[in-house]
């Protein structure tokens, strides 16, 4: 007759951030990926974003190639996002990228973007450079 | 059981030549790089990669279906290519697959192409390129030709197994490794990439076009970037920002 071994406290905490892994991986697979990165609605198409959380400030840096500096708008939602909207220098078109069985044209980027701790939206910092927009945020102390 | 990676060849496959890889990662920086090359010198398709490891996935080019994952060639010159990411799970046994492919064609050597993310990007105007080597001949070569070594540190992804496994054959490689945006395809970072390639190639291969076409390349790559960022994130690329044990 075998004996099962009895699991160690490690075991136990090893299956489940395993199990934590998998189940984010999961979430991360149907929220972000699994849906496509433009709106022929709203003509327009989603950058692609990316939020760094540093000890007293919060950056968020947007891809916006095409765009125009000037048309550039970041405007707090609620208390936890940021919108991000900037129209392009020219427009396009799904034929653009070499899509024929797709109608619809783009003229602009938007997004809204998650602030994942407090932060003062008040004294918001933009900086645009080489085509990536970058949003300082100071962090809300206590 | 059939095998889990199968490299299918559609024509002759050319021996001494110098093989290219661009595999999706940092910045997609040798993807960016290796579509250039395929482009400038015309290369043809000679193989693919067939594989139960990869996604149910055909990219479909003037109406026809084609395997996301492709070899091409002339007589001198092979690319490796892929149109999506390697999912993390499957990048062991496909660079595996590759680096034997590789050495049963005597290739002359592999130049892994990718990106070092640095997150001062926005304010770098000319990105730096680094190399490493999988032997001390390899090293030395790229010594000689002046390419700043990458010493000590930890490198993630495909260009990483390549370099260990063209290591344990004894064959020379090398990585190209271009200043880049970690999460945001960066086309000047390949095109210095490239340069650095002719440096120590003497391939001669005009980057004007690739700098002219960035903001349409950037607008192209986003989904792919996307993708890639994810499995990124699953193989712990990040590792690279760590600083290594011993000194």
């Amino acid at each position: 007759m075998s004996r099962r071994r009895k699991r160690s406290i490690f075991d136990l905490m090893s299956e489940y951030m395993e199990d934590f892994r998998t189940w984010a991986e999961e979430l991360i697979e149907s929220v972000v990926a699994e849906r496509p990165s433009w709106d022929t609605r709203s003509c327009c198409l989603e950058p692609l974003c990316n939020v760094l959380v540093a000890i007293d400030e919060v950056v968020v840096t947007a891809d916006l190639p095409n765009t125009n500096p000037k048309s550039i708008r970041v405007e707090a939602v609620g208390e936890d996002f940021i919108e991000i909207r900037a129209k392009m220098k020219r427009k396009l078109r799904f034929d653009d990228f070499g899509i024929t069985h797709r109608r619809g044209e783009f003229s602009s980027f938007r997004c809204q973007v998650r602030i994942p701790v407090p932060v003062d939206p008040e004294q918001m910092k933009i900086a645009f450079k080489r085509g990536v927009l970058e949003v300082h945020l100071p962090r809300k102390r206590g | 059981m059939s095998e889990p990676v199968k490299i299918v060849e559609k024509k002759p496959i050319p021996s001494d030549a110098i093989v290219v890889q661009g595999l999706p990662d940092v910045g997609l920086v040798g993807l960016i790089a290796t579509a250039h090359i395929v482009s400038q010198f015309n290369l043809q398709e000679i193989a693919y990669v067939d594989s139960n490891l990869l996604p149910p996935i055909v990219v479909l080019h003037n109406g026809l279906p084609h395997s996301p994952l492709r070899i091409f060639a002339n007589k001198d010159l092979i690319a490796v290519i892929s149109e999506m990411p390697i999912p993390a799970d499957a990048v062991q046994p496909i660079t595996q697959a590759l680096v034997s492919w590789v050495e049963s064609k005597k290739a002359k050597i592999t130049i892994s192409i990718g990106g070092m993310p640095v997150p001062d990007r926005q304010d770098i105007k000319d990105p730096k390129v680094f190399g490493a080597a999988s032997i001390a001949s390899a090293l030395k070569m790229l010594q000689e030709k002046g390419v700043d070594i990458l010493k000590e540190g930890y490198m993630v992804g495909p260009q990483a197994l390549v370099m260990r496994y063209c290591a344990e054959k004894n064959l020379p490689a090398i990585a190209l490794l271009a200043q880049s945006f970690h999460n945001y395809p960066d086309p000047e970072a390949a095109a210095a990439a490239i340069k650095e390639l002719t440096n120590i190639t003497g391939l001669k291969i005009d980057v004007s076009q690739l700098l002219e076409k960035g903001e349409e390349i950037r607008l192209r790559a986003r989904d792919v970037m996307k993708r890639t960022q994810h499995e990124m994130t699953r193989m712990k690329k990040s590792r690279e920002y760590d600083l290594p044990l011993y000194v």
